[in-house]
C-alpha cells in the first residue's frame, strides 16, 4: 500500500521565493479611472496613440462583464482596491548597472537571476521586471550588434514607437476578454523583442518577473516580432512573494511571426500560490497569443505552470499564413486548493497549416486541474492537421482533473485527432522502483517527471532542469 | 410560438393531468432554455422555433404505418394508440404502471430538473396527455422482444412519454422506433429504471421525413449489476436533438452505448450525452459517430463526471466524425471531470474524410469511387446498426443510410 | 531502350515520364516499355522512386504527371481514374496492402472481379458462383476459406497480406501486373508460394513487372529485363544477369555508374 501521509509530504515543500524586498517605492493611490490611467501614460511619457489605446481599452473593459465561464469560484476582485503602478524609486535615469539600487540586485540574485556583469547567466540575455517597471536589461549591446532589439516596452515606445504602433493590440484586441481590456488600460511595463529579417537571434532571451509588492497588480505586456525567416527561443519566469491577500496579475503576450519567422515561448510559472489553506496567493488571468501571419512561419508555446492560486490562461495560435505551425506543450500542477484552468486554442486559417497539443496535468490536494481547449478548422483550411493529447495524473481522492476539449470542423480536407487519458502513479510502478532500492520520494518524482517528458523536452536546456527541480519540490509532501 | 404562449399563461391546455401541471408550473418563469447555454448555443435558432410551430397533439388522422409487418414472437406498442398492455404469462409479466407509479416516478425524476438541461423533459411531460404516455412494469425472463413506436402527424407537435420500470433479474431486448412525418415535430421523452440484475438491449432509430423535427430525450438509471446497452440511430431531420443523461446510482454497472447521426442537406443533428457515474466500479463504453454532408451540421457533446466515490471507473468515450463536404460543419466536445484517483478514463476524438489510401486500394482492384465509398460507409454504418436490437432482420437500416436520399 | 523488334503490340508503354507531389518532383523521366509475354524487374534503393512509379500507373491521387505520357494497349491512360485502369487490366500489387475494418474480404473481392468481368463483358457472378470461383483460386496461393470472412488485409500477417495480393491478381487476371516488394517481408516457404501463384497467373499475353531490391524473388522468377532506378531515373537496363551483378557488387555500383555517365 502506498502511504497516504507520505507522500502528501512530498508535496510540500515550502514556497522559497516568498521573501519580500525592503525597499522604498513609488506608488500611487489605489483605484481606477480616467485620470489614473491618464498618470500611468504621464508617468511613462507616452505619446498621444498609447494614452488613446489606453482609454479606449478603460472605456470597453467598464462595460464588459467578469467571466465566470471557467466555474473558477474565487472571490470577488475589488478593481478599486488595487495600486496600479508601482516603483522602486531610484534614480530618474539609469545609464549603468552599476546604478541600480543594490537591494534589487540583490533580490534577483536571491531568485537566481544574476544582473550583474561578473555573475549574468552566459548565453542567456534578461530583463529583469520588478512590479511595474523594468530594472535591467543584460547583453544588449551583443544582441544590437545582430540587429535585435530587446528592452522594456516603455523603453520601445520610446526608441521604436513605430512598431509598437503598428503592432500592439493586433494580436490580442483590446476588447478580446475582461483581462486584456484591463490590461490594455493599465499596462505598466513588459518586454519587448523584435527580430530583423533573416537574423538567428544569437543567445535565449528571457525575462523575470517579480512582484514585490502585495497591494499593487501586476500587468505587464509583452511584445515579440519576428521579421521573414528570423528565430528566437524566449523564456519567461516568475515569482512573488507570500501574502495572505490574493494579488492580480493580468499579462498579456503578442507574438508576430512572418514568412519562415519562428518564435519559441517558454513559461515557467511559480507565482506564490497561497498556504495549505488556499489564503492568499497570485491570480493568473493572462492572456497570450500569437499569430503565424507569415507563410511557413512557427509559434511553439511551452509552459510549466506550478504556481498562482488559480491560473486561467490559454496560450493560442492564429494559423493564417500557408503551412504555418502552432504548438503547444504544456504541464500543469496543481496542490492543495490551487485551481488552474488551461490549454489552448488553435484556429486554423490557412491551408495546410498544422498544430500539436501535448498537455500534462497533474492535480494532488485539494486542487482542480483543468485543459480546455478549442482545436478549429476554418472553411479555407484545406490539408490542415491537428493532434492533441491530454493526459492527467491524479495523486489522492481529493484532487480533480478535468477535460474540456471542444473540437470544430468546417473543412472536410483536414484531419483532427485527439486524445486523452487519466492515470495514477501505480503501487506495482512504485514497488517496482523501491525494490531496487529507489527511495520513495525519489520514485514519486521519477515518475511524475517521466509523465512529463514530453513537454520537458521542448523546453531549453536551461528550463528543463529547472523545471524538473521544480515539479520535484512542489510535489515533496503529496503523493498518497 | 403559440405553445410557449399557453405555458406562460396556463390557461389553454386543458384536462390536465397532475404532471403536466407540475412541469408547467416549472417552465412558467422562463419557460424557453437559454440560448447561451453551453447546452443549447449551438442550436439553430431558426430550427428550434420551428420546433415549436406547430399545434400541440392534434387529432391524427390515421397513420399509414411504414413499419415492417409484425412478427408473432414481437410485442409491438404504439404510444398513443394501443397502449392497453397487460399480458402475464409463467416466465414473465408486462403490465402497465399505474398513475402512482408513474407519476412518484416522474416526479422524483424532476423534482431536481434544470431548467436547461432538463428541458426536453419539462415541456414534454407539460404536453403529453395521459393517452400519449405509456408506463411499462416488465418482470422475469424469456421476455419476447419489444418494439415501441412514436410517431408525429403532419402539422402537429405530438408529446409522447415512455417510462419503463425493469425488475430485479429481468432482461430484455427493446426497440424504440420514432417516426416524424412532413412538417412535424415529435418530443420524446423515455424514463428508464433498471433495478439491480437487470439487462436491457436498447434500440432508439429516428427517421423522419422532409422538414420532420424530433426533441428525444432519454433518462436511464441504473441500480448496481445491471447492464444498459444503447444502439441509436438519428437521420433524416431538418433538426433532431437527442439528449442522453445515465446515471449509475450505485456504481458498479455497465453502459455501452454506440449511436450515431447523419445529417445531409441543411440539416441540424446533434447528441447531448452525460453519464454519471454514482458508485465505484462503475463500467462505460461509448462510441458517437457523426456523418455530415451537404450544407448540414452535426454536433456531439459527451460528459462523463467521476466524483470521488466511483473509485475503479471505466469509462472510454470515443467521438468520430466524418466531415464530407465543404459546407457542412462538425462541432464535438467529449468532456471528462474527474475526482476519483483509482479511475481508468480515456477519450478520443477524431474528424475526418473517408480515407483515402483505403480508397485507392480498393479503386486500383477496379471498385468505382463510388462504390468503394459505399463500401467504406457501410462498414462505418454496420459497427453502430448491429448494435441495434430486434432490427437486423426486418428493418434493413443499412439499406436505408446507403440508398435512401 | 528494347531493340528486339516484336511481333505484338506493347501491352504497356511509359514514355519520359517525370511526376511530382507536393512539388517535389519524384520521377525525372522513365520510360519503359513491356510486350506480351515479358517479365521486367526494376530495382534500386529506398526512395529511388520505383513504388512511386508503380502508384503512377496505377493512377494514385497524390501524384502529379508533369511530363511525358503512360499508355496501355496504345491508348493515353495518363487521366483515368484508378479504377478505370484496374477494370482495363492493370493490377497493383501493394507493398503495404491496406487494412480495411469492418469491409468484408469476400464482399470486397466479389465487388472487384464482377467490375472486372463487366468491361471484359462478362457475365457478373452471383456470391454462390463467386465463392465457387475464390475457392478455385485459393488453392493457388494455399489460403483457406476463413480469409474470406475477415475484414480486408486486417489483422492478417505480412505473408497472408501478400497472398491475399496474388489472390486478388489471379480473380482479376490482369493483362499487366505490377507487383511492388511482393516478396520483402517474407520467409522463404511464403515467398515460394507467392512465386509459384505468380508463375500459374503468368501467361503469353500477360506482362509483369516486378519491383525488388532483392535478387531472392528474381531467383524463382527469372525475368526478360532488369532495370536499375535511382534518383527517379532507369540508370541501367539489362538481362537477368545485371540483377545477379548487383547482387554481387552492390548498388554502389550503380552510383559509380551514375558518376562515370
Amino acid at each position: 500500500m502506498v502511504n497516504e501521509n507520505l507522500v502528501k509530504d512530498v508535496v510540500k515543500e515550502p514556497y522559497k521565493y516568498g521573501f519580500v524586498t525592503d525597499i522604498e517605492t513609488e506608488k500611487i493611490a489605489k483605484g481606477l479611472n480616467e485620470d489614473i490611467i491618464r498618470l500611468i501614460s504621464q508617468k511613462k511619457e507616452e505619446p498621444k496613440y498609447l494614452l488613446d489605446f489606453r482609454l479606449k481599452a478603460f472605456k470597453k473593459w467598464q462595460k464588459m462583464k467578469e467571466p465566470d465561464w471557467a466555474g473558477l469560484g474565487y472571490k470577488q476582485i475589488d478593481y478599486q482596491d488595487i495600486i496600479y503602478y508601482s516603483a522602486p524609486k531610484q534614480k530618474e535615469k539609469i545609464s549603468s548597472l552599476d546604478e541600480v539600487d543594490p537591494k534589487l540586485l540583490e533580490t534577483f540574485d536571491k531568485l537566481g537571476i544574476p544582473l550583474t556583469e561578473q555573475k549574468k547567466l552566459t548565453n542567456v540575455a534578461v530583463d529583469a521586471v520588478f512590479d511595474s517597471v523594468s530594472i535591467a536589461t543584460t547583453f544588449r549591446e551583443e544582441l544590437a550588434e545582430h540587429g535585435v532589439i530587446f528592452c522594456s516596452i516603455s523603453e520601445a515606445v520610446k526608441n521604436h514607437s513605430d512598431l509598437i504602433e503598428k503592432y500592439l493590440g493586433t494580436v490580442v484586441p483590446a476588447s478580446d476578454n475582461y483581462f486584456a481590456a484591463l490590461n490594455s488600460a493599465v499596462f505598466s511595463d513588459g518586454s519587448f523583442v523584435y527580430i530583423p529579417k533573416g537574423v538567428t537571434c544569437p543567445m535565449d532571451l528571457s525575462s523575470y518577473f517579480r512582484i514585490n509588492s502585495g497591494d499593487s497588480g501586476q500587468f505587464e505586456r509583452t511584445l515579440i516580432i519576428a521579421e521573414e525567416s528570423s528565430s528566437v527561443s524566449y523564456l519567461e519566469g516568475c515569482t512573488a512573494p507570500m501574502f495572505d491577500t490574493n494579488t492580480l496579475h493580468a499579462a498579456v503576450v503578442e507574438l508576430i511571426a512572418l514568412d519562415d519567422a519562428s518564435i519559441k515561448y517558454s513559461t515557467v510559472q511559480n507565482w506564490y500560490a497561497g498556504d495549505e489553506e488556499g489564503v492568499g496567493g497570485i491570480f493568473n488571468f493572462v492572456t497570450k497569443r500569437g499569430k503565424c501571419l507569415g507563410k511557413r512561419s512557427k509559434i511553439s508555446w511551452s509552459q510549466v505552470e506550478t504556481g498562482s492560486a488559480i491560473t486561467w490562461k490559454y496560450p493560442s495560435c492564429l494559423l493564417l499564413g500557408e503551412e504555418s505551425v502552432g504548438e503547444f506543450y504544456s504541464v500543469a500542477l496543481t496542490n492543495n486548493l490551487q485551481k488552474a484552468d488551461t490549454g489552448t486554442k488553435m484556429v486554423h486559417i490557412g491551408p495546410k497549416t498544422k498544430s500539436t497539443i501535448v498537455s500534462k496535468g497533474i492535480s494532488a490536494g485539494n486542487s482542480i486541474n483543468s485543459y480546455r481547449g478549442l482545436v478549429k478548422m476554418g472553411t479555407k483550411a484545406a490539408g490542415s492537421r491537428n493532434y492533441s493529447q491530454c493526459d492527467s495524473m491524479l495523486i489522492g481522492d481529493q484532487a480533480s482533473a478535468n477535460t474540456f476539449p471542444y473540437i470544430k470542423s468546417q473543412q472536410p480536407n483536414s484531419e483532427i485527432e485527439h486524445e486523452a487519458s487519466t492515470c495514477r502513479i501505480s503501487e506495482d510502478q512504485l514497488f517496482y522502483l523501491q525494490s531496487r532500492g529507489i527511495e520513495f520520494e525519489e520514485a514519486v518524482s521519477m515518475m511524475v517527471s517521466g509523465f512529463c517528458r514530453d513537454v520537458f523536452n521542448q523546453l531549453p536546456l536551461e528550463f528543463a532542469a529547472e523545471a524538473d527541480k521544480l515539479l520535484a519540490l512542489k510535489l515533496e509532501g503529496s503523493v498518497g | 410560438m403559440e405553445i410557449i404562449e399557453k405555458i406562460k399563461t396556463n390557461k389553454s391546455i386543458v384536462n390536465q393531468t397532475e404532471i403536466q401541471r407540475f412541469c408547467i408550473k416549472k417552465l412558467q418563469s422562463s419557460p424557453l432554455p437559454n440560448p447561451k447555454s453551453e447546452l443549447w448555443r449551438l442550436t439553430n435558432k431558426s430550427k428550434f422555433s420551428k420546433f415549436l410551430d406547430y399545434s400541440v397533439n392534434k387529432k391524427e388522422p390515421k397513420f399509414d404505418t411504414p413499419y415492417p409487418k409484425t412478427s408473432q414472437n414481437t410485442i409491438r406498442l404504439i404510444i398513443g394508440e394501443n397502449c392497453q398492455i397487460k399480458l402475464i404469462e409463467k416466465k414473465y409479466s408486462i403490465q402497465q404502471l399505474s398513475e402512482d407509479e408513474l407519476f412518484n416516478h416522474i416526479k422524483e425524476q424532476i423534482s431536481f430538473c434544470d431548467q436547461n438541461e432538463n428541458w426536453s423533459d419539462l415541456l414534454n411531460l407539460s404536453l403529453s396527455c395521459t393517452k400519449n404516455i405509456l408506463g411499462l412494469k416488465i418482470n422475469g425472463s424469456k421476455i419476447p422482444p419489444i418494439e415501441i413506436f412514436s410517431h408525429a402527424s403532419i402539422n402537429s407537435l405530438n408529446a409522447k412519454t415512455l417510462v419503463i420500470f425493469l425488475e430485479k433479474n429481468c432482461d430484455i431486448d427493446l426497440l424504440q422506433v420514432n417516426l416524424g412525418k412532413e412538417n412535424s415535430s415529435l418530443s420524446q421523452s423515455t424514463f428508464f429504471f433498471l433495478k439491480e440484475n437487470s439487462s436491457v438491449n436498447h434500440g432508439v432509430v429516428s427517421y423522419g421525413e422532409h422538414k420532420s423535427n424530433l426533441l428525444n430525450s432519454l433518462n436511464v438509471i441504473q441500480q448496481k449489476n445491471s447492464e444498459y446497452n444503447l444502439g441509436s440511430l438519428h437521420f433524416k431531420f431538418n433538426y433532431a436533438r437527442f439528449e442522453i443523461r445515465i446515471k449509475q446510482t450505485s456504481g458498479n454497472a455497465k453502459t455501452n452505448i454506440k449511436g450515431m447521426q447523419i445529417t445531409k442537406k441543411d440539416e441540424q443533428i446533434s447528441t447531448y450525452t452525460k453519464i454519471d457515474f454514482n458508485g465505484p466500479n462503475g463500467f462505460l463504453d461509448q462510441i458517437n459517430k457523426s456523418l455530415a454532408d451537404d450544407k448540414s451540421h452535426a454536433i456531439f457533446e459527451g460528459s462523463i463526471k467521476v466524483p470521488k466515490i466511483a473509485q475503479k471507473t471505466d469509462a472510454c468515450q470515443l467521438s468520430r466524425n466524418l466531415l464530407l463536404s465543404k459546407f457542412a460543419q462538425i462541432d464535438t466536445k467529449p468532456q471528462l471531470e474527474i475526482i476519483a484517483d483509482d479511475v481508468k478514463c480515456k477519450h478520443g476524438a477524431t474528424i475526418s474524410q473517408l480515407n483515402e489510401e483505403e480508397l485507392f486500394y480498393m479503386r486500383t482492384r477496379g471498385i468505382t469511387l463510388p462504390e468503394a465509398s459505399k463500401l467504406q460507409l457501410s462498414s462505418y454504418f454496420q459497427e453502430i446498426i448491429s448494435f441495434i436490437p430486434v432490427s437486423k432482420d426486418r428493418w434493413d437500416l443499412l439499406d436505408k443510410l446507403l440508398n435512401d436520399n | 531502350m528494347q531493340s528486339k523488334m516484336k511481333e505484338s503490340d506493347p501491352i504497356l508503354e511509359v514514355e519520359n515520364l517525370s511526376a511530382s507531389t507536393d512539388n517535389l518532383p519524384i520521377l525525372k523521366g522513365v520510360s519503359i516499355t513491356v510486350y506480351p509475354g515479358e517479365i521486367h524487374a526494376i530495382m534500386g534503393r529506398n526512395g529511388c522512386g520505383k513504388s512511386t512509379l508503380s502508384k503512377i500507373i496505377a493512377g494514385h491521387p497524390s501524384y502529379n504527371i508533369t511530363n511525358g505520357d503512360i499508355k496501355f494497349l496504345g491508348e493515353n491512360i495518363n487521366s483515368l481514374e484508378p479504377e478505370e485502369r484496374a477494370q482495363s487490366g492493370i493490377f497493383l500489387g501493394f507493398q503495404y496492402p491496406i487494412e480495411i475494418p469492418g469491409v468484408s474480404n469476400l464482399e470486397f473481392l466479389r465487388v472487384s472481379t464482377n467490375a472486372r468481368r463487366k468491361f471484359l463483358n462478362k457475365e457478373e457472378l452471383d456470391t454462390f458462383d463467386f465463392e465457387e470461383l475464390v475457392k478455385e483460386k485459393l488453392e493457388l496461393v494455399k489460403m483457406d476459406n476463413a480469409f474470406l470472412s475477415r475484414s480486408v488485409n486486417q489483422g492478417f500477417s505480412g505473408g497472408e497480406k501478400k497472398r491475399n495480393e496474388i489472390l486478388q491478381m489471379a480473380l482479376l487476371e490482369p493483362k499487366i501486373a505490377i507487383l511492388d516488394e511482393t516478396d520483402s517481408g517474407l520467409d522463404i516457404d511464403a515467398l515460394r508460394i507467392v512465386a509459384s501463384g505468380i508463375k500459374k497467373i503468368a501467361n503469353t499475353q500477360t506482362g509483369i513487372i516486378l519491383i525488388t531490391h532483392y535478387q531472392r524473388l528474381l531467383d524463382e522468377i527469372k525475368p526478360n529485363y532488369v532495370h536499375v532506378m535511382s534518383d527517379g531515373k532507369i540508370i541501367k537496363t539489362g538481362g537477368s544477369d545485371l540483377a545477379l551483378e548487383l547482387e554481387k557488387k552492390g548498388y554502389e555500383w550503380t552510383d559509380n555508374y551514375i558518376k562515370q555517365s
